[in-house]
């Protein structure tokens, strides 16, 4: 059940597999889930690993389960507002009475939410028959009835039946059947809440299977998400600035190296002698540690890159502080002749060879737009960047102009034969580390 | 059968709905729940709370840099093995000379290699069923340590080194694990995979005025009030380092030595900041931000008036 969900996520960014479904189905085996509201959760603590994942599961869930499709950088009461499912929710909601017209949206949204989080409707009212039970529509009975008559007939027995003594198998093919009856009628259009005048968000008003303990909450929380930007919409796709750093920062993670050293392992050592009758070889032992070494190249000439150079030093200096680990900048003009220069201002130069004469394992990020006119693009600068990338083989170059420009520069797409190019977002990082950390290591 | 009733904190302990659900949900699964957030948000104080307010077994492990699985789980000491060994040379020597007297080994055998066994705080916790187990700042830890816990979780069962004794546990009677980290580095993405996440979101506040209530309930509703309000105005400077409900906690314990209207006054000069702010640049900020003396800009100001 629910098998097309996972994908719904992946394509909001939110890593989602096939595993967080068995999860959903053990914690339906356990009593966890009575409501749409304990979906989420559990969904929540499953498949959200980094608090840049709430606001994008969010939305795949509102999206999936509820029938309302949030447009970028929009807040959730806005999109919820123009919902069909919200519509026709309130035209049942007002039905009811007629006072309820004069309610302000705001109390009305959260009405709305607080039943799709704590109705359990769907999942328990169907499962423990009170539906049959209680109410004599005949959609209903088609509904939950499933033709199993024999089995309501035993409820109808006994009325405080509990849905949990029901045979758990049985109760999943029923599941399945409501769920993909709501999905059906989702693609249909007309969403899932109620049609032909049965809804299942309770004439009442209230929830209809009652609050559980435990098993509520989320529609505010959800609410909040939206309207927090630290959650949401951290666009990774947009260039690194002071909004999505940290989201860089994340995907900067896979730059960590481990490093093997050689220490004396004296448990080893002793246990070997104790053996050997008191004769004490050393035997030695590797440790691992964290290494990191990074060499930036930026191009701070020219006004078109001033705007994107503090960003980037920003992040690097973060990730400095974070791991304490080695880290060389350099700045160049448009491109690399035979100096690259120490300080911002371009007036201590350093030879390239000096550059190159570092460990071929350091990485190095060149950070620029690439772009210049072709007569500055000479052999000489070209056979620099081929040296570097002879050098170094974990070398990217992060380039903040918009990937479909690329190919309009000259300069752009000759540098880009030299050395790999991404894009400076997040993505692009986390792709350029994954393909640096293809590369082996020289001499280990 | 281990504890799996819903638990939404104790009279000294405020546990927010959402990471009640959450824990809830981790300990009926029987995977451990993985706390993410900013320092100060309580993260530590669950399971703490959780096992004092339960009266369950807690087992801690405070991560360092040098943490290593060994001192979690279970390791074998060498030294003390290789003491008894050389003991048994010993006394035999002595038993060819005839004297009487032997050397003690404090019970331990070097036959039972499970003697020299010490166990860790994941060995204990996997040992007494319906226990608690805390993994403190895992974020803290080399690279290594969260994929070498994976088995760990995933099987259930510890192999103790040496003795190759395995101790196990059933998922019904899994200890209750908490993992805080202060995502100061990422965790590799299938350790992730194996806990329930939660991210607690700094409190709003409303629920701070709780917080402090449960801390201090003698301090005057109009000056926590005053004090929250401050507290959030110098967290929305964008400090290096913003002050966490414990630096707030820490400043009204200050406050409330005073009389109240002295109170008022000293929160509007920010009295005690040092309480609140912990690094010199912040401090100019602040000075800056809130137009008091000291502030540098407001200074020259006054200056040119």
């Amino acid at each position: 059940m629910f098998e097309s969900f996972p994908e719904v996520c992946r394509s909001f960014g939110v890593p989602a597999d096939v595993r967080s479904l068995l999860l959903l189905r053990k914690a339906m085996e356990r009593d966890l889930i009575h409501t749409v509201g304990d979906i989420y959760s559990l969904m929540k603590g499953a498949l959200v690993k980094d608090p840049t994942h709430i606001g994008p599961f969010t939305q795949a869930f509102y999206s999936y389960f509820v029938g309302v499709d949030v447009n970028p950088g929009e807040r959730l009461s806005d999109a919820i507002e123009r919902s069909q499912t919200f519509q026709d929710w309130l035209d049942d909601f007002i039905k009811v009475d007629e006072e309820r017209v004069n309610m302000n949206m705001d109390e009305l949204i959260e009405r709305f939410l607080d039943e799709v989080h704590t109705t359990s409707y769907d999942i328990k009212r169907v499962l423990d028959g009170e539906d049959i039970l209680e109410n004599d529509n005949p959609d209903l009975k088609d509904r939950a009835g499933d033709g199993d008559d024999a089995a309501n007939a035993e409820r109808l027995l006994d009325r405080a039946a509990d849905y949990r003594f029901v045979d758990l198998e049985e109760l999943r093919r029923r599941m399945e059947r409501v769920m993909e009856q709501q999905k059906g009628k989702h693609s249909g259009g007309s969403h899932w809440i109620g049609t032909g005048g049965v809804s299942p968000y309770g004439h009442g008003g209230a929830a209809m299977g009652g609050i559980r303990v435990g098993g509520s909450g989320g529609g505010k929380m959800a609410r909040q998400v939206f309207d927090d930007p630290q959650y949401y919409p951290v666009d990774i796709d947009a260039h690194i600035s002071d909004d999505n750093i940290d989201a860089t920062l994340a995907s900067l993670k896979g730059v960590l190296e481990e490093t093997n050293e050689m220490l004396l392992d004296i448990p080893l050592t002793v246990k070997t002698g104790v053996k050997e009758g008191g004769l004490f070889l050393p035997i030695e032992l590797e440790k691992t540690n964290d290494k990191l070494q990074v060499i930036l190249l930026i191009d701070n000439g020219g006004y078109s890159m001033d705007y994107y150079i503090r960003p980037v030093q920003a992040l690097f200096k973060k990730m400095k502080t974070r791991y304490a680990h080695d880290l060389e900048t350099y700045y160049f003009h448009n491109t690399i002749y035979k100096y690259v220069y120490e300080d911002e201002r371009r007036t201590r130069p350093i030879p390239i060879e000096r550059v190159l004469s570092k460990d071929p394992n350091y990485r190095v990020f060149v950070i620029g737009d690439a772009a210049m006119a072709p007569y500055e693009l000479h052999e000489g600068s070209v056979i620099a960047w081929g040296r570097f990338s002879e050098k170094f083989k974990k070398i990217a170059w992060l380039n903040p102009v918009s990937e479909k420009h690329w190919s309009i520069t000259f300069t752009t797409t000759i540098l880009k034969r030299i050395i790999p190019m991404y894009s400076m977002t997040p993505r692009g990082i986390e792709k350029a580390i994954q393909e640096m950390n293809k590369k082996k290591n020289a001499g280990g | 059968m281990a504890e799996t009733s819903f638990w939404t904190g104790s009279e000294s302990y405020l546990c927010d709905r959402e990471l009640a659900q959450a824990f809830h949900m981790a300990r009926v699964l029987g995977m451990p729940l993985l706390i993410e957030g900013e320092p100060g948000t309580g993260k530590t104080e669950l399971p703490l709370q959780y096992a004092k307010n339960k009266d369950l077994e807690l087992h801690v492990y405070p991560v360092g840099s040098k943490s290593t699985v060994d001192q979690f789980v279970a390791k074998f000491d060498h030294v003390k093995y290789l003491r008894d060994s050389q003991i048994e040379v010993l006394n035999a020597q002595r038993e060819e000379k005839g004297l009487g007297t032997k050397l003690s080994s404090g019970g331990r055998s070097t036959e039972v290699l499970d003697d020299y066994v010490l166990l860790g705080p994941a060995a204990k916790a996997y040992s007494s069923p319906n226990s608690v187990l805390l993994i403190d700042e895992i974020d803290k830890a080399p690279r290594e340590f969260p994929n070498d816990l994976l088995y760990a979780l995933s099987h259930r069962k510890f192999v103790m080194p040496e003795s190759g004794k395995i101790i196990s546990v059933s998922e019904e009677d899994m200890p209750a694990i908490v993992i805080t980290s202060n995502r100061e580095q990422e965790l590799p993405t299938a350790f992730k995979g194996r806990c329930i996440y939660h991210y607690i979101s700094f409190p709003g506040p409303e629920i701070m005025r709780e917080i402090v209530a449960k801390h201090y309930n003698d301090v005057d509703d109009e000056i926590v009030g005053k004090a929250i309000e401050m507290f959030y105005q110098l967290r929305q400077l964008g400090l290096e380092r913003s002050p966490s409900t414990r630096e707030l906690l820490n400043w009204l314990k200050y406050l409330k030595t005073f009389a109240k209207e002295d109170t008022i006054k000293k929160i509007q000069e920010l009295d005690g900041l040092g309480a609140l702010v912990k690094t010199q640049d912040d401090v100019k900020r602040v000075k800056r931000n809130m137009d008091l003396p000291g502030g540098g800009f407001s200074e020259s100001k006054r200056f040119y008036q």
